[in-house]
């Protein structure tokens, strides 16, 4: 059933980006992406990022991303199972931190 | 949650910014039936569980404003829609979305049930879905 696989219960793609350009832009920046689950926004906003650190603490949602990530050639992502609360506190800093669904 | 924002703030410069969306805590779920007259409100899906999470993450964000790590750059909010063909869609699209899902209130899945026999043909379910956008700058 081709149209059941296109529902989702999250905003359409695009739409979080053009209300975080509204603040403030992605366009080269290194990013924290907090809760990135499978990298559904993460893919949307990468490839005209600078670096970004997107991190999860499930690890199923990571190995999606990955998968996702290895088909679509997106090299300046790296995902990682983790926490922000476990993120070393020294560390190359970041541009703008994203908490997208996950705070 | 004002630890995980504490967190990001310590690695991040003067003059950055840190993006929170969430689902909006009081503009709740609208499920509706769009026939081709007009619009049917049904239901407000309620989800009190998420509705301390949400609350809870509204505090964190004012407390490290008032710590003096951040200062608020904006609030912004928008809504967004999905257009649905039959009720089993309707099922998929609450099963998709992470625990505690929202329910509805009693009494108003029947009603909905009620009104979607009785719809006229080309009718359509819609869900009316809100978010919240938070901007803060690192001081």
């Amino acid at each position: 059933m081709p149209a059941e696989l296109d529902i989702s219960a999250y905003p359409p793609d695009g739409m979080e980006v053009r209300l975080i350009e509204r603040f403030t832009t992605l366009r080269g920046r290194r990013i924290l992406e907090v809760g990135c689950g499978d990298g559904r926004l993460t893919f949307q906003y990468a490839p005209t990022a600078g670096l970004v650190l997107a991190i999860d603490p499930d690890r199923a949602s990571i190995e999606e991303a990955l998968d996702q990530q290895a088909r679509l050639h997106v090299p300046n992502v790296a995902f990682r199972v983790g926490s922000v609360e476990r993120l070393p506190t020294r560390g190359a800093p970041f541009d703008v931190a994203l908490f997208s669904w996950s705070l | 949650m004002v630890h995980a924002l504490r967190r990001a703030g310590q690695r991040m410069p003067s003059g950055g910014s840190l993006i929170s969306i969430r689902p909006h805590r009081t503009w709740r779920p609208l499920v509706s039936i769009i026939t081709p007259s007009g619009k049917v409100p049904v239901a407000r899906l309620i989800n009190s569980a998420f509705d301390s999470r949400l609350s809870a993450a509204e505090a964190a964000l004012v407390r490290v404003v008032q710590e003096g790590h951040f200062t608020l750059a904006g609030i912004q909010d928008h809504r967004y829609r999905a257009r649905l063909d039959n009720l089993s869609q309707l099922r998929t699209y609450l099963e998709l979305i992470a625990p505690p899902r929202p329910r509805f209130p009693a009494g108003r899945r029947a009603r909905l049930l009620n009104l979607w026999e009785s719809r006229p043909r080309g009718s359509q379910l819609e869900i009316a879905e809100s978010v919240v956008v938070t901007a803060l700058q690192r001081c």
